[in-house]
């Protein structure tokens, strides 16, 4: 898994951290199980501040996206959000909002982007298979 | 339980050379564990200021707190957790490094030896050469390896990557981040001023930027980059346009480059009116955010 900072992008670069650690996770470039880097090597190859990185760990551990072994460092967890169904829902829910938003913007219609979204997700499922191939 | 104090605040710092104002009645304050950003021009102020802190120079008036403690008071107590790195160092020419990092440990209760000889290797310091052979960039990292080992509470970089290469910087950077964020993070501080902000970019958590003396924007750097943006757009023909609430208008033909400060949305909602062909918005790096700071004094003011 590799990790990059864009500072023009105006998102914080820790959330940009746990965006780029969520995804990967999702697409399968990061599996149940498998450690991520630990701080101070990321902090120093990204440079940026380890307190950034470790905002990052954080707010991806009380997600329930990764667990913190102690000594051992951090891992991918299985998928099993300890959240209910609904507070899921309105997580993702808020994410399909920005995308209607940015599909708004920048004028592409209802029916483009409902085609995109499933474009999209067979992009996921093709690349999840890869990796488990 | 006991608030912690602030590791720098500086109160309406005054401090002149004859009739010239080198600092006019700044003021800031760093907590614990941050990264705190110091930006400004040549003769700007900041390091007045910062010898200041060091109790090198004396303030006209106004206050200056390090970990709490009064420099002119307190030298020794506050020097004993702080570690100073300068842009242009010098060292004992008959001395070798191994001599110097002898003689810099002699001052300090602390010093790791584990984090001298990593830093040694590292950076392919030989140990037995004498301090007049060595380049620039050598001697810097000779510098950083003396400010780092004692494992201080407070680290001051003033302009510490000028004149290096961009390997050396780099180097440098990442030392700062692994080696000296190492310990415990409440115990941690870093104040850099540098004129090589975008390399300083990821480390920085808050910033100042001073201009005449005087603090002219201080924010955390996610805000900044979340309030400042550029925005690009391409109009179908061209177009007078009045945008009052930008901060800046560039105009050239159909393109138009404005800078938005908080308010990117309506900007973006009236550049929309005019049916742009093209529409771009970006953030602002801290870099660019301080070479813009000539229009955000208007907008300060």
């Amino acid at each position: 898994m590799l990790l990059q900072i864009d500072f023009k992008s105006g998102t914080p670069v820790y959330l940009q951290l746990v965006d780029q650690i969520r995804h990967a996770a999702a697409s399968g470039g990061l599996r149940t199980g498998e450690p991520l880097p630990s701080i101070r090597p990321l902090a120093e190859e990204l440079r940026v501040n380890r307190n950034t990185v470790a905002k990052a760990y954080a707010e991806l551990e009380s997600q329930g996206v990764i667990e913190t072994i102690p000594g051992k460092g951090c891992f991918l967890k299985a998928v099993g959000s300890p959240l209910t169904k609904s507070a899921r829902n309105d997580l993702v829910v808020q994410e399909i909002d920005r995308a209607i938003v940015a599909a708004h913007h920048l004028q592409i219609g209802d029916a483009d982007l409902i085609s995109l979204v499933k474009k999209r997700l067979e992009a996921f499922e093709k690349k999840h298979k890869a990796t488990n191939d | 339980m006991k608030t912690e104090n602030p590791v720098i605040e500086i109160q309406n710092l005054v401090r002149r050379y004859g009739k010239h104002d080198a600092v006019d009645g700044l003021s800031l304050t760093v907590q614990p564990g941050r990264c705190y950003g110091f930006f400004g021009r040549n003769g700007a102020g900041k390091t007045t200021t910062i010898k200041c802190l060091l109790n090198l120079l004396r303030p006209d008036s106004g206050s200056v707190r390090v970990f709490g403690l009064d420099p002119r008071k307190d030298e020794v107590a506050i020097k004993s957790r702080i570690a100073y790195v300068p842009d242009v160092v010098a060292f004992y020419p008959w001395m070798t490094v191994a001599d110097t990092l002898e003689y810099y440990a002699s001052f300090r209760t602390n010093w790791n030896r584990d984090i001298e000889a990593d830093l040694l290797k590292r950076f392919q310091l030989d140990a037995a050469k004498k301090t007049t052979s060595l380049s620039k960039g050598q001697r810097t990292q000779l510098a950083l390896i003396g400010a780092i080992c004692p494992e201080p509470e407070l680290l001051v970089l003033d302009e510490p990557t000028s004149g290096l290469d961009p390997i050396v910087r780099r180097e440098f950077i990442e030392t700062v981040i692994g080696a000296y964020q190492s310990g415990d993070p409440g115990k941690r501080t870093v104040f850099v001023s540098t004129h090589l902000i975008s390399e300083f970019e990821g480390l920085i958590d808050e910033f100042t930027i001073v201009e005449n003396g005087k603090n002219l924007l201080t924010m955390e750097a996610d805000a900044a980059r979340d309030r400042f943006k550029k925005i690009r757009a391409r109009l179908p023909q061209e177009t007078k346009l009045n945008l009052s609430a930008a901060l800046s208008v560039k105009q050239s033909g159909r393109d138009v480059e404005i800078l938005a400060n908080g308010n990117s949305e309506q900007l973006l909602a009236e550049l929309k009116a005019h049916k742009p062909e093209e529409l771009k918005i970006e953030a602002l790096t801290l870099e660019e955010i301080f070479v813009a700071s000539d229009v955000l004094k208007k907008a300060t003011t």
